[in-house]
């Protein structure tokens, strides 16, 4: 007994060191951060605006300890402490109320936050040690939520590594997010609740780390069996898998009209001819064969170059407004060249990011003069090539994202040396590489920012110091080790041809914005970098799945589901291709004394062709910004308003030498007119009803009026102005 | 939807001729049930207002707008130097301006505002208007509140707003829109001369979000004070009515033959728009509506020859043409150059306001109350002229974390003033008083909700019915009070 007692004493020191360090001991980065985080004092509205609140600042969302902690320590001469009376602190005083705070009540007297404050300010206000209280890690529980129907209750757990080896329950002040709430509701306790059948993605985040979580809710509904519907390559077996498991059932395969239509306006812009239709759907070849013989005719198109040369002035956003006239057509060429020759994707980039000399001659140097300044120019280089959008980083680091405002300015620091100056020609510029004075300078403390990559890729690139330090960067960026480059350029194709990325919004590619299938996404980039960055082939491995050429047709078990590609989703036409589309259905032509009269919309250099007319009202992009977001897709008054008055299918219809004109002047039965009409518009023979009604509608009147009446009515029909 | 009972309702409480319109006869053509959608549709509606009608029994001012002006004077003008000054303030809060009396007895304004002076008279000028504003503090934040009655809920994580979404509040116009059908082939609801804007973030506050594109304004982007082309809007000389009906009916048949595809398409409101367009073509009232060229030479002068006076003036004409509710931004840009034209004067305050802004509101709105009390339209057309909020009243401090000079103010939800007019508001009178130095409401607090509330009373809609957004969950219409105390 004696004994017993004798060790328990010797115990007693070493349990109570052991405590304090766990329990007595506080520390700013392991206790306290947390508390100013949860309460909200960091954050954006409040001392966490850039300009703080009243007087004092905090960093927003806490993502910058040190400065915190000096905030508090030493603004106002450290008033914010009272050691030896902790509940007299400002920073206890304040968020309780007990003296006036504009932020309000944060916490109660009565409440774990306020004594594990007091706890610290009695300690001494210990900082702690980033070796041993920096959190390193989370671990989330569950790592996936497989919910069998709505209605069912998931509690989300999660536990803090520290740097020390330590853990500790944190759920309660971790931050956990839905990015779909109809599908999976998370509630104060980060109790996660299923709503309704679908997929989400929680975000769990805690001090700066942060975890994801996948939610799938199933359908309940029994009696669902998979019929398989044919797989024409690796995309539809791995769109298939997912499906499967999520009991949803794909759609089949479209018609033959109507996969040429949509395939045909996806690649080239344009709807195919009466006769491209006529041959194809008549053509007994196999169906998969002879579907992906078309396939490559349009790809071999004039207007496959044209049309992709759209998407990618869009995005690089060449206009007469950045590089003057010449700069413009000058620039559009040289996308033009690129496309028409289907010059490797790397290459391509790699050209515009080591551009030099003068922009006449080296038309790629226009890049550099959309953007002019090296932040600009980082921030548009991430967004378009890597998927990445950096602009939070400028003023703090990104609070959802690994990135930080370090890194915005090492990413920005290899285009510090870009220079520009006036050439010899009008309109001409030079670009060149400053010799002197181009350091990257941090906007906190002035210090000179090297330049350093996003993250390592496998295989190192050095960096060298002097103003080259570009094309180190285009090196490491178009590598096939870049985890971004390949992935986002694939992911963004795929939703020029199913209308959403498999990671969407294409250009917000972060590890709390997840793909919707990742071994999909994965497969395409491999196969992608595998046949060396060839586009050609990476779209026409789309285009051949069954998943592109599915049918819109739901079923019982797909009808909800608008994210897995289990069908296809109309989509409205582009300003471009709609107002070509008119033009070829009915034999007019708009003209524009910008431009050649033999031009059509997807030739124009530029929005200033046409500017405010019937392009800018069905959402053509001003190429102000990098952001795939500008092309509007909607659907509005105005352009209902257009399309039933406007001048564009009035004149178009009535055009003295359009097709209309020509179809009555030959004399062709109405039978005859019917079948061309519906062949121009929408790509298809109409069905004997559709027929039949149509024909009575020419019959009794004058036949150029009704036919003009007819051809305005199917170009105004949904059947033209979506694709799908 | 087939539901006899509901013929049965309309023969007793509408008259009988009302054809359905076109927009109709598509929507049914393609749902393949002949005529009944719509007197079904009027007995919900008549429903709808009987219930409120009953609840409001007795209150003459329930629904007695049949109209809304809204003139939303986006930047957050400064209330102290215009509606509200405080003479006996420190320097660095009164600020340069004197005050002038008004047709109010009592109550005076900034002395840059001299014509509205006299116009006060016809409206209330109320100086209690305040909001602490929870989430962001920004332009965009404070008018997506001042319009939805909804602190915006998401931010992204750059900081700013989320760029208008189909999940957004609908704008005020929006809702009524929505809730007052209009018979008459008229613009329900028409934005000018440009959208709501700060920064990069364009037209939040100011779409019909949940309820669908359908109801979003009719966006006017163009200046009144030139020649706006207005080409879609009037009937093509070689298509006389009969032969555009001939083409819907065609149109009607061609789509109704892709039933999957009208199935794939029906979020997208295309045949609500075409409906639309079609009467909106046929009666051509709103071409004329927006041809100033048919006003005379001294109404225009009156108005005041650049963008707000025009606008207002043809915000008068849609009013008069039949427009439920018309919404004049004022036309320059939040984050503008506050030298030219923007009311957000963090960097300059005094010298703008005086030389261009002030003059340009005085006159025009005094002109705008002027011109419809004289025509009678005042009395069904409720007239509000606010901001998103007010200005700091110390000079050079910073309340919203941007950088102010010297002489600027900042932005201020806190305390600031809006004129009313029209549809049974007091004639003449102040409501409200702030403290001693503008900073905030001595009494009588309007809230903006409290405002929204009370616009949508004064035009027959129940501010605390219930409405379903885009996942169905029950939401209130606004969370606000009627201020009853506005009306005379």
């Amino acid at each position: 007994m004696l004994l017993r007692l004798r060790t328990l004493v010797k115990l007693i020191p070493a349990l109570c060191a052991s405590f304090a360090m766990a329990q007595d001991q506080p520390t700013f980065l392991r206790d306290i951060a947390p508390v100013l985080n949860k309460a909200g004092c960091t954050s954006g509205p409040c001392h966490g605006s850039a300009k703080g609140k009243n007087g004092f600042k905090l960093s927003l969302r806490g993502y910058d300890a040190q400065y915190d902690y000096e905030a508090l320590l030493y603004d106002l001469s450290g008033r914010r402490f009272n050691r030896a009376e902790p509940g007299r602190s400002l920073m206890l005083a304040k968020p309780t109320m007990e003296v006036a705070h504009g932020g309000g009540l944060r916490f109660e007297k009565d409440s774990d936050y306020y004594r594990i404050i007091y706890r610290w300010i009695a300690a001494g206000v210990p900082f702690g040690d980033e070796k041993r209280d920096a959190v390193t890690a989370l671990d989330v529980e569950p790592r996936e939520m497989n919910m069998q129907k709505p209605g069912e209750s998931v509690q989300v757990k999660v536990r803090a590594r520290f740097a020390d080896g330590q853990t500790r329950d944190v759920t309660r002040d971790a931050t956990v997010e839905s990015n779909t709430p109809d599908v999976a509701l998370v509630d104060a306790k980060s109790l996660v609740k299923g709503e309704r059948v679908g997929e989400a993605t929680l975000l769990v985040r805690y001090q700066g780390k942060f975890q994801t979580i996948p939610v799938t809710v199933l359908n309940p509904k029994m009696g669902f069996v998979w019929k398989s519907e044919v797989q024409n390559n690796y995309i539809d077996q791995l769109i298939d898998e997912k499906l499967k498991r999520l009991k949803i059932q794909p759609a089949g395969l479209a018609d033959d009209a109507t996969f040429l239509r949509r395939a045909s306006l996806d690649l080239t812009g344009q709807a195919p001819t009466p006769e491209q239709v006529r041959a194809f759907v008549s053509d007994t070849t196999p169906v998969k064969i002879k579907r992906a013989k078309a396939i490559d005719k349009f790809i071999a198109s004039r207007a496959y170059t044209d049309h992709w040369t759209v998407k990618w002035a869009d995005l690089l956003q060449n206009s007469r407004k950045y590089v003057g006239e010449k700069g413009t057509f000058g620039f559009q060429e040289w996308i033009r060249e690129s496309i028409a020759a289907n010059k490797p994707y790397d290459k391509v980039v790699r050209e515009l990011l080591t551009s030099r000399g003068s922009s006449y001659d080296e038309p790629a140097a226009n890049y550099y003069r959309i953007t002019r300044d090296a932040k600009p120019t980082m921030e548009k280089t991430t967004q378009v090539f890597l998927g990445v959008r950096m602009v939070c980083a400028q003023c703090h680091d990104h609070p959802f994202e690994r990135w930080t405002q370090n890194q915005y300015y090492q990413m920005s620091a290899f285009f510090s040396a870009v220079g520009l100056r006036a050439g010899y020609e009008v309109g001409e510029e030079i670009l060149f590489d400053q010799r002197a004075n181009y350091d990257m300078k941090h906007p906190k403390d002035g210090r000179v920012v090297k330049p350093e990559f996003l993250m390592a890729s496998a295989k190192p690139v050095a960096i060298p110091d002097g103003p080259q330090r570009r094309d180190a960067l285009a090196e490491w960026l178009v590598s096939k080790d870049n985890p971004f480059f390949a992935k986002a350029i694939v992911n963004r194709v795929w939703s020029y041809f199913l209308g959403k990325g498999i990671i969407d919004p294409v250009d917000d590619i972060r590890a709390s914005n997840p793909p919707v299938n990742a071994a999909l996404l994965e497969a395409l980039t491999k196969d992608f970098t595998d046949h060396n960055f060839d586009l050609q082939y990476l779209m026409r491995t789309i285009a051949n799945s069954r998943t592109y050429q599915a049918a819109i047709t739901p079923n019982e078990w797909n009808q909800n589901d608008a994210i897995n590609f289990s069908r296809f989703i109309p989509r409205r036409m582009s300003a471009e291709q709609l107002m070509d589309a008119v033009n070829a259905a009915s034999g007019a032509k708009a003209v524009f004394p910008e431009v050649p009269a033999d031009l059509n919309a997807s030739q124009f250099p530029d929005p200033h062709v046409g500017k405010e007319g019937f392009l800018d009202v069905f959402g053509r992009p001003l190429r102000e910004s990098a952001c795939e977001c500008e092309r509007r897709t909607d659907f509005s008054l105005p352009q209902a308003l257009n399309l039933v008055n406007g001048r564009t299918i009035s004149d178009a219809v009535a055009d003295p030498k359009g097709r209309v004109a020509k179809l009555v002047l030959s004399g062709k039965d109405d039978t005859a007119i019917v079948e061309e009409l519906y062949l121009a518009a929408l790509s298809r023979l109409p069905d004997p009803a559709e027929a039949e009604r149509a024909a009575k509608y020419l019959a009794p009147g004058p036949r150029a009026t009704r036919a003009q009446d007819l051809l305005w009515a199917l170009l105004n029909s949904k059947g033209f102005l979506y694709i799908y | 939807m087939l539901n006899f009972l509901s013929r049965h309702a309309v023969r007793n409480c509408d008259a009988d001729d009302h054809s359905p319109t076109r927009r109709e006869l598509l929507r049914i053509g393609s749902l393949g049930i002949g005529g009944i959608a719509l007197p079904h549709f009027f007995a919900w509606q008549a429903n709808a207002a009987n219930a409120a009608a009953a609840k409001y029994a007795g209150s003459k001012n329930f629904g007695a707008a049949k109209n809304c002006l809204m003139i939303f004077l986006q930047g957050g003008p400064s209330h102290i130097d215009i509606w509200d000054p405080k003479p006996d303030a420190p320097a660095n809060i009164r600020g340069e301006f004197k005050p002038i009396p008004t047709k109010i007895k009592g109550t005076f304004i900034g002395e840059h505002m001299p014509m509205m002076a006299q116009a006060l008279d016809k409206a209330t000028l109320i100086r209690s208007m305040s909001y602490t504003p929870s989430g962001l503090f920004n332009h965009t934040a404070a008018i997506y509140q001042m319009l939805t009655g909804y602190p915006p809920d998401k931010v992204s994580p750059s900081g700013q707003l989320e760029p208008p979404n189909s999940a957004d509040f609908p704008t005020a116009g929006s809702h009524v829109s929505k809730l007052k059908p209009m018979k008459e082939p008229v613009l329900p609801f028409v934005e000018l001369p440009r959208p709501l804007q700060e920064s990069g973030i364009i037209g939040k506050g100011g779409a019909a979000g949940f309820l669908g594109k359908a109801y979003d304004p009719y966006r006017m982007y163009q200046d009144p004070a030139e020649t706006v082309k207005l080409e879609d809007l009037a009937l093509r000389k070689e298509i006389p009515p009969e032969r555009l009906r001939d083409r819907f009916e065609l149109l009607k048949g061609i789509n109704g033959s892709m039933r999957e595809l009208e199935k794939a398409l029906d979020q997208q409101a295309v045949d609500e728009y075409y409906g639309k367009a079609y009467d909106l073509v046929l009666s051509g009232k709103a071409r004329d509506a927006m041809d100033l060229s048919k006003e005379q030479d001294s109404m225009r002068d009156r108005y005041g020859r650049y963008t707000f006076g025009q606008s207002l003036l043809m915000g008068r004409r849609l009013i008069e043409a039949g427009t439920k509710f018309v919404q004049v931004n004022w036309p320059s840009v939040a984050n503008g150059d506050p030298e030219k034209t923007a009311w957000d004067t963090h960097a300059a305050n005094f010298g703008p306001l005086k030389n261009l802004h002030c003059p340009k509101l005085d006159r025009s709105l005094s002109a705008l109350l002027e011109d419809m009390d004289q025509r009678g339209l005042l009395k069904e057309t409720l007239v509000v002229c606010v901001g998103e909020f007010g200005r700091s009243p110390r000079m050079g401090v910073s309340t919203s974390g941007n950088s102010n000079s010297p002489d600027g103010r900042d932005h201020w939800p806190y305390c600031y003033s809006a004129v009313v007019a029209g549809a049974g508001v007091a004639r003449g009178m102040q409501y409200g008083e702030s403290d001693s130095t503008a900073s905030s409401p001595k009494d009588k607090p309007v809230h903006p909700n409290d405002l929204l509330a009370t616009m949508y009373y004064a035009l027959g809609v129940d501010p605390e019915m219930e409405i379903r957004n885009h996942l169905n969950q029950p939401r209130e219409l606004v969370k606000g009070k009627i201020v009853n105390g506005l009306f005379a």
